[in-house]
């Protein structure tokens, strides 16, 4: 056994784990944070995509120690009291969500896109969710969601929620 | 009449739970004191089997190992009983469970499923579904490996092809496909009472609850199901995976079980598309109009039937593509291997006759020197239209305009490159 500390959604954790588990079974199984999902755990499909100090990465390959003293944004950060994210507002809006257990890590791959180009165009939105796999929609809403999501932010000026 | 719904944008029930990760998928769920299930699956494709299950047993934190011997109806199936819950004397094929072992921990879980051994006595397999249905070929069940043959008649072929002008004869073939639903299956199963409750992301749960019943030989009243969110399905969860082996081990031990499958195991776990194999012989008469029709649909349903006998019918009755033929002659078949099964999955044979009747109107088209559009123009179904099968088209048939739309769009497409 280890201990970990890291910060979650703005709240700080010391977990207490195996020295083999991964940071998403970490989430899930002691955080219960389902969330984010494992839809292949090979870092292939991006269900499990969170955001490390800015950077989306497949928590299905992170370790769970190597999330020493990070910050992370999960699905459940996203919302604020005051109201969903503009991301969330927009796949709902769009129709862009059919089962829905991409969406956690669509979701947070759009923020990481928008948080750094907040005009993007469809071939950046589509590069920025290219590590994401859907089986529903064939992505043309998500993108659309996203573009659309853009130009709220941009509007709004405000990231963290209406 | 004002709509409500029919005509308005609305958001979708269950989006904001989705859209926030509230939604609530099987793997999600979890219980005070819950056990994990793992299945013990077969690495053979065809093979006698003599399983040990004593060394396993005695690893600390196993609760106990289920087999054949602790089923009391050992079957199950949509159509046809053709799946065993465990496999008793053999495997058909990659994948075929055998063994389940329920332990206080997922690793031991695993560790168990390790120490259980395995004897394979090989049969020798059959993987090329024109091979099983041969009279010699290995047999995958008690039964001829041909499960079904639809025959569709229409008219006088052999008439009709001699009055044709063209003719063309080609062999099409498609491949197995896996619906790769992102959610792997998972479920939770517990006690309420006397009842047994299963959790599990399903396309059928009146139909699991029915088969539960049947293979633990309990009421159905006794059963309940209980469908969380579904991580997509497309046919993929129309056949019973884990829940008969969670509802099983929850029923004799009493306490709360959850499996969760890896992407590995769900790939062997579930059905696949039939691949088919499509001879076509169409012709047409000089002026451009079709005449007949011949076609033998070959479907590799591996080593259980699910749904064949309903995909292979329909890939029969849509096998002329909506196009009225006068003469049409249709020999679909099902069949055995020992490959991975096949069972529903989107268009359920409606989605591999495309492949073969669209390649062969182009190329009667050529050979006629008619553009492909017009050939088809020409041929297609319309209101009034009989069907291969003698169903008259009555109601709504609008292919014509929908041809229409995508020959102007391709049309006005081309003049737009070409003034670019």
């Amino acid at each position: 056994m280890k201990k970990i500390n890291l910060k979650v959604n703005g709240v700080d954790y010391s977990v207490e784990i195996e020295e083999d588990v991964r940071l998403l079974d970490v989430l899930r199984n002691q955080l219960r944070l389902t969330g984010t999902k494992e839809g292949c755990g090979e870092g292939e499909c991006g269900a499990c995509t969170i955001i490390m100090d800015g950077v989306t990465v497949n928590s299905c390959m992170v370790m769970a120690f190597q999330a020493e003293g990070k910050e992370i944004i999960t699905i459940e950060g996203m919302a604020t009291k005051s109201g969903l994210h503009p991301i969330q507002r927009a796949f709902l809006e769009e129709g862009a969500v059919q089962c829905g257990f991409c969406i956690p890590g669509m979701v947070l791959s759009a923020k990481a896109l928008l948080d750094k180009n907040l005009t993007p165009n469809r071939e950046e939105i589509r590069e920025a969710i290219s590590g994401n796999l859907c089986r529903c929609t064939g992505y043309n809403k998500i993108v659309d969601a996203i573009d659309k999501a853009s130009k709220y932010m941009g509007k709004e000026g405000d990231v963290n929620g209406i | 009449m004002e709509y409500k719904i029919v005509g308005h944008n609305i958001l979708r029930v269950d989006g904001l739970a989705k859209v926030t990760g509230k939604a609530t998928y099987p793997e999600d769920l979890y219980m005070e004191g819950m056990l994990y299930g793992k299945t013990l699956r077969s690495i053979k494709t065809h093979a006698y089997i003599t399983v040990d299950t004593k060394e396993a047993e005695k690893i600390d934190g196993v609760i106990k190992i289920f087999t054949h011997k602790d089923i009391p109806h050992n079957y199950y199936g949509v159509l046809f009983k053709d799946h065993e819950v465990f496999c008793s004397k053999k495997v058909r094929r990659i994948g075929d469970p055998i063994a389940f072992v329920v332990a206080i921990t997922e690793k031991i879980a695993e560790k168990a499923i390790k120490a259980i051994t395995v004897e394979y006595d090989e049969i020798e397999s059959v993987f090329d579904p024109v091979d099983a249905m041969k009279e010699d070929a290995p047999l995958i069940h008690d039964r001829s490996n041909i499960l079904y043959h639809y025959k569709l008649r229409r008219g006088n072929i052999e008439e009709a092809f001699q009055q044709c002008s063209v003719i063309v004869e080609n062999q099409y073939k498609t491949s197995m496909v896996d619906h790769a639903f992102l959610q792997p299956e998972a479920g939770l199963a517990y006690m309420e009472g006397d009842t047994v409750v299963v959790c599990a992301a399903t396309q059928y749960p009146h139909f699991d609850q029915l088969e539960i019943s049947e293979a633990l030989n309990i009421p159905q009243e006794k059963v309940k199901i209980i469908n969380p969110a579904v991580g997509g399905a497309f046919g993929g969860r129309e056949d019973i995976t884990l829940q008969i082996h969670l509802a099983l081990a929850t029923w004799v031990i009493g306490k709360p079980v959850k499996t969760v499958y890896s992407r590995e195991e769900s790939f062997v776990a579930h059905s696949k598309r039939h691949p088919m194999i499509m001879n076509y012989k169409t012709g047409a008469d000089a002026n451009g109009k079709l005449l007949a029709m011949e076609a033998n649909i070959i479907g590799d349903t591996g080593a259980y039937a699910s749904w064949a006998i309903n995909i292979m019918r329909k890939a029969g009755v849509h096998a002329t593509g909506p196009y009225e033929i006068p003469n049409v002659k249709v020999d679909s078949y099902a069949v055995y291997t020992n490959n991975p099964f096949a069972g529903a999955m989107r268009g359920f044979g409606a989605a591999q006759v495309p492949i073969a009747h669209e390649q062969q109107m182009d190329m009667l088209a050529e050979k006629l020197k008619i553009d492909p559009i017009t050939f088809r123009l020409n041929n297609c179904f319309k209101l009034g239209s009989t069907t291969a099968t003698g169903q008259v088209l009555e109601e709504s048939v609008p292919l014509i305009q929908c041809i229409e739309a995508v020959r102007h769009k391709l049309n006005s497409k081309a003049n737009d490159t070409e003034g670019v």
